[in-house]
């Protein structure tokens, strides 16, 4: 083959080629996307979580486009960092429906931005799919519940959750570590409210700073009162990790439970070999021990070149799958109303993480214990316990 | 009584990092008259690298980094001074900024996950309270430092360089000291002090990415509770403020511990006790 004819070949190709794609690119890429937000913590504090919430719904959002999107319309999610600051978390709000236009927003990143977000959506019209466990983010109080719905299990089933376990096994001294936060102070109200109808009782409760150097005091404290376990109502790695080493070292030797929030890869890196045994709630086990769906997600940010960290990735992808299924479940025009009346509606959801989404009129919790699973440290991993 | 006692010495170890972080302000504000707040950012840098790196390789390395970060703080200061900017608070701001960026940089590089390294096993028992080594490893090394500290500005010609340019730069300048190339000098110790405080964090309990500004609060708090006029107040003042938050965790409710540094700080502040010593002529 000469030159010449190589040129009018490769020619024709891309002639054929760019009418291929004239033909085919108009059924999918020319239909304007259904816009979402996601308002998340992607730096600050807790841009622990809002990191990898951030990766997990780009790579969903690939995958469930590549699957049809919202009835053949692509979905376009238009990330904000609220830099865990509530007052950003409001502009957050203000500026994913007047400017970008979206129809539902995943988050706020935490539960006080929540709160703070929550009057801005209900007044622009569009519902809060919030990864947060907060228990005052759907309460009944809250003049703007009807567009707040939870994509994650409330703190209020983890810790009953926790504190059953810890009662069966005979533990009624109960002693609470937690962070000096509204996450934290939760852990201590709950533990003392379901206290008495689980027969137990919080004998001491001992709060740090997310950034304390040496817990060895606060272990101490929990020691002198005797306690027959612990309940750490802690989602910052470096500061279970040091209660750990520091109960160890103190001779606080009781058995350790840890809340959902310190289900992270970070976490079982850095509490070391004393963690043998110790036993952590978990959102799903994306990093350890996945379930099918965990697997494909798992899979889907190893593809893109994401390590998986834990709960996060799996909350973050329960609000983008919620959106689409409830926008998927829309016969007319596709608003902020149209897409809260339609997640009151949504129950039965699969999504990556376990369990199911439910949600109804009277109970916005949308995951619940089956999105649970309890694990216990084990060889440098969180080994689900069967 | 053997309760209290425990305190006190948990305390006592909690302290030195106050203190250790506190050396290096202390450093530049009786020499430069200035603070630097990049310090606890420098110890953040030192402790990921390290973590990532991990043993002897990765604590150099992790100092390597502070060094370097804290260069860039000394470059900043000498150019200000050539820009003919004199005005202390303009430093401090710039450290400000520059610990900001550091956070930020190491928010971008590691992610948000926990730096933290296993250190030591082994516990001792001392009359009845039981003693991980990594505790008084740091006190041990607060001390050699200060140590070193001392004899560095009261032992040698640098240190009578160092004090020279603090008590009266212009003179020093006349008498042919080369007043800002010997202050930048203790922008780059504040980096190797605080990366050595990083390190030793790092095997204690672990930080993350947001401790930089922190630490260098406590850091800050310890350095003017006992007048920030010499280094030695600087540690004893970090001390102070470990054995008062271990005692608050313990006894009190714990509520009130995280705000002692910070208490400290507004305390000091507000009774006009920072630097009293330096601006009526006190020679350090």
């Amino acid at each position: 083959m000469t030159s010449n004819q190589t040129t009018s070949v490769t020619r024709r190709l891309a002639i054929g080629a760019c009418l291929g794609l004239t033909l085919a690119w108009p059924s999918f890429a020319q239909v304007a996307p259904l816009k979402i937000g996601a308002l998340l913590s992607m730096s600050g504090p807790a841009a622990v979580f809002g990191i990898p919430e951030r990766d997990a719904i780009t790579v969903a959002l690939e995958d469930l486009n590549s699957q049809g999107g919202v009835n053949g319309r692509p979905v376009q999610v238009i990330f904000y960092d609220d830099r865990t600051d509530a007052a950003e978390a409001g502009r957050g709000v203000n500026q994913l429906v007047s400017r970008d236009q979206v129809v539902a927003i995943i988050g706020a990143g935490t539960g006080g931005n929540v709160l703070a977000a929550g009057p801005i959506a209900m007044r622009l019209k569009v519902p809060l799919l919030a990864p947060v466990g907060t228990i005052a983010a759907t309460d009944k109080k809250n003049a703007f519940l009807p567009w707040v719905f939870r994509v994650a299990p409330s703190d209020a089933v983890n810790i009953r959750t926790i504190l059953t376990d810890a009662a069966k096994d005979g533990n009624k001294r109960i002693g609470v570590f937690y962070q000096e936060d509204a996450y934290g102070k939760t852990g201590v109200d709950v533990a003392e409210q379901l206290a008495q109808s689980l027969g137990i009782q919080v004998v001491g409760s001992a709060p740090a700073p997310y950034t304390a150097t040496d817990l060895t005091a606060q272990a101490i404290k929990l020691r002198e009162a005797n306690a027959q376990a612990i309940f750490m109502q802690v989602s910052v790695a470096s500061l279970g990790a040091g209660f750990v080493k520091a109960a160890r070292q103190v001779g606080l030797n009781v058995p350790i439970y840890g809340s959902s929030g310190l289900a992270q890869k970070s976490f079982v890196d850095g509490v070391g070999a004393g963690a043998e045994g110790l036993r952590v709630l978990s959102i799903g086990n994306l990093v350890y021990d996945p379930s099918p769906g965990e697997k494909k997600l798992s899979d889907l940010l190893r593809a893109a070149g994401k390590v998986p960290q834990g709960w996060g990735e799996l909350v973050g992808t329960n609000g983008l799958v919620a959106a689409i299924a409830a926008a998927k479940s829309i016969k007319g025009e596709i608003t902020g109303q149209s897409m809260r009346d339609a997640m009151e509606n949504l129950c039965g959801l699969e999504a990556y993480a376990r369990g199911k989404g439910c949600w109804t009129k009277d109970d916005h919790d949308g995951w619940r214990e089956d999105a649970l699973v309890f694990t216990e440290i084990a060889n440098g991993r969180l080994r689900t316990r069967k | 009584m053997l309760l209290f006692t425990e305190y006190v010495i948990r305390g006592l170890f909690l302290g030195a990092m106050y203190g250790l972080l506190a050396l290096p302000m202390s450093l530049a504000f009786v020499t430069v008259g200035t603070i630097d707040f990049a310090v606890g950012a420098y110890a953040l840098l030192a402790a990921a690298i390290g973590a990532t790196v991990g043993g002897t390789l990765g604590a150099v390395l992790g100092l390597a980094g502070a060094l370097a970060a804290s260069l860039v703080m000394a470059a900043v200061f000498v150019l200000l001074k050539r820009a003919g900017h004199h005005d202390t608070i303009m430093i401090a701001l710039s450290s400000f900024g520059l610990a900001v960026a550091i956070g930020s940089i190491v928010l971008a590089s590691w992610g948000s996950t926990a730096f933290v390294r296993q250190g030591l096993d082994a516990v001792w028992t001392v009359g009845g309270i039981r003693i991980n080594p990594q505790g008084p490893i740091n006190l041990a090394v607060g001390l050699a430092l200060l140590a070193g500290l001392t004899a560095l500005l009261f032992g040698t010609g640098l240190g009578r360089m160092l004090r020279a340019s603090a008590v009266n730069a212009q003179g020093a300048e006349l008498a042919g000291i080369p007043v800002v190339a010997v202050q930048a000098l203790i922008f780059a110790a504040g980096g190797l002090l605080g990366g050595i405080a990083g390190l030793l964090i790092l095997y204690s309990s672990g930080l993350d990415f947001t401790a930089g500004l922190s630490l260098t609060l406590s850091g800050f708090a310890a350095s003017i509770v006992f007048g920030v006029s010499n280094p030695a107040r600087g540690f004893l003042g970090g001390l102070a403020i470990g054995v008062a938050e271990a005692l608050s965790a313990g006894y009190g409710s714990g509520a009130m511990t995280a705000l002692i540094p910070q208490f400290v700080v507004l305390l000091t502040l507000g009774l006009g006790m920072l630097g009293a010593g330096r601006y009526t002529g006190y020679r350090p």
